[in-house]
């Protein structure tokens, strides 16, 4: 976690005046969410509540864009539960084009891995996006939805075919007037199922971004 | 020999008008002399016409213009064209009403002369010659004269005929100067050009003097101006600049469909993706938050409303547009008042009912 902090402050630092001089802009910032994951293994249903931290930042031109977007934390099961409390990891991939100025279609991996004691479970999914923005205060507020689904996926070893689909929608406020600065409210659902498995994981997201999200 | 001349008069008149076009008024008028001499009586009325055509630096002086005046009636004399002898002549008398002959004319010659004397209008009018005056300060003297004590109007008259000025209502007891300051109507100098100043009989002289022939005293001027530095006034403010008087409502519609749209997605996105699942009560507060923030993004557009604070804004910025043109406009008007205006008189000429 420390590395990844780290690695995103040499890329505030140094990735503006060279990214900037390409005509392209870029976005780093910090995410924090709360995470609700419902889970369903076989008939035995679980929830977990827990914080999960992580980063993400954006490559961003005219037409294209590139997204990395990273989290990690600890979440515990419901009082009462038998069930043993995970470490989560998240990442995601996407590439995306802006189809028009306010609906941008992505396609690119999404993966969480569960650690629990000594076993984990991993799920790699290949999605495919569309989101949606929309101006309330130009260069101040703006609202965005987006939506995926599963192309497809695997999960854990042995490894079985897994699908899914989600959803997140949010607003993104301007921290001070003409301030490179960023706030995110965001809400996410992910739903993912494979043979005998079910995770529905929910979130609330505060993001800090520098840079002008797109 | 005679002939010959004729014929090459003939030719100029004809085949070389452009050339014509090309030579001074003197030429002209020394062509058209020549011709009479030679009974070359359409080549001559024609090129005479033309130099007396001619005003502005170009033209005639007086002197001349009465030669050809002379030349020109004796030569519709000859050609039989009686009354346009007679309007040459009544032009001769008011160029100069002490013209005397000189030359020996044939009798019909001087018996139109005597006529126009006796039945020409009995005004004159007469400039100095090329005068460089300061608008507003200085001014502009023509000598009227009259033997009859008409009461006549003076005015300054534009190339369009526009009045640009009144100069002089009243009666011509034997002569007046009448002055012109340089200015138009409304106080400023009008801008270079060709004007005339214009001597007419009232209304009430028309009707005392029976409903004769009705005239026009002329004297043509031209107005010319040294350059004068003046500031450029500035361009009115562009609508970028004024700020919307009323609340946008488009705009306000615009910020709040995406708030609405986005607020009820977000609420309903459990029932799309997870339907089976038991969502939190988080959507509703992220949902509420962003339907909450495209309201208040609506509301910030004061749609439909009144914004006094622009309407204010914008009334300060053309007032003070009006009042930097005011300004630059006083100053400019100021610099061409103190600039000197040279005005250039030429031969006056007299329009009748009966002018040909």
């Amino acid at each position: 976690m420390k590395r990844l902090l780290g690695a995103a402050m040499v890329c505030a630092v140094l990735l503006p005046a060279s990214v900037r001089a390409q005509g392209v802009q870029f976005t780093v910032g910090g995410v924090a969410a709360q995470e609700i994951v419902q889970s369903h293994v076989d008939q035995v249903n679980d929830r977990f509540t827990g914080l999960v931290l992580g980063g993400e930042g954006a490559l961003m031109s005219d037409r294209f864009v590139v997204r990395l977007r990273y989290s990690e934390g600890h979440i515990n099961p419901k009082a009462g539960s038998s069930a043993e409390a995970r470490d989560v990891v998240e990442g995601e991939a996407a590439f995306g084009f802006h189809a028009t100025p306010w609906l941008t279609l992505w396609a690119g991996p999404s993966a969480r891995a569960y650690t629990m004691g000594t076993t984990d479970q991993r799920w790699l999914i290949w999605t495919g996006r569309a989101a949606a923005r929309g101006t309330l205060l130009p260069g101040r507020m703006q609202t965005f939805v987006e939506v995926w689904g599963a192309v497809s996926g695997n999960v854990g070893s042995p490894s079985l075919k897994a699908g899914g689909r989600g959803a997140n929608g949010g607003l993104e406020l301007r921290i001070g007037q003409e301030s490179p600065f960023w706030g995110r409210l965001g809400y996410r659902i992910e739903s993912t199922h494979a043979e005998g498995l079910r995770e529905t994981v929910e979130s609330v997201t505060l993001s800090f971004i520098y840079g002008f999200p797109q | 020999m005679n002939r010959l001349l004729a014929a090459g008069l003939t030719a100029s008149v004809l085949l070389v008008p452009v050339a014509v076009r090309a030579q001074s008024t003197n030429a002209l008028l020394d062509q058209g002399v020549r011709a009479y001499a030679v009974r070359e009586y359409d080549g001559g009325a024609w090129l005479l016409r033309r130099a007396l055509s001619v005003e502005g630096p170009g033209a005639l002086s007086p002197v001349d213009a009465a030669r050809a005046l002379l030349y020109l009636t004796a030569i519709e004399v000859a050609r039989n064209q009686r009354d346009s002898a007679l309007s040459a002549a009544r032009r001769l008398v008011v160029l100069d009403p002490r013209f005397k002959l000189e030359e020996s004319f044939p009798p019909g010659v001087v018996a139109v002369l005597q006529e126009a004397r006796r039945t020409a209008p009995s005004v004159s009018i007469r400039a100095s010659g090329d005068t460089a005056i300061r608008p507003g300060t200085d001014a502009f003297i023509v000598r009227l004269g009259a033997s009859t004590s008409p009461e006549v109007t003076a005015t300054v008259t534009g190339a369009d005929g526009r009045v640009v000025r009144n100069l002089f209502t009243g009666t011509i007891r034997d002569s007046i100067n009448v002055r012109w300051d340089g200015l138009d109507a409304s106080g400023n100098p009008p801008p270079a050009g060709r004007y005339s100043i214009l001597v007419t009989p009232t209304a009430r002289e028309r009707r005392n003097s029976g409903g004769g022939t009705p005239w026009t005293l002329r004297l043509p001027i031209e107005l010319a101006r040294p350059t004068v530095d003046t500031t450029p006034l500035p361009p009115e403010p562009p609508d970028s600049l004024f700020r919307p008087e009323r609340g946008d409502s488009k705009g306000a519609i615009h910020a709040l469909v995406p708030g609405i749209v986005a607020g009820a997605a977000i609420v309903l996105l459990p029932k799309v993706v997870a339907s089976g699942e038991h969502a939190s009560g988080a959507r509703l507060i992220v949902g509420g938050t962003v339907t909450i923030a495209g309201i208040a993004a609506f509301l910030s557009h004061h749609p439909g409303q009144r914004l006094p604070g622009n309407t204010q804004y914008n009334r300060n910025l053309r007032e003070t547009w009006k009042r930097n043109v005011a300004e630059i406009s006083r100053r400019n008007a100021d610099r061409l008042r103190q600039s000197r205006m040279i005005i250039r008189p030429g031969a006056p000429s007299l329009v009748t009912g009966d002018t040909p």
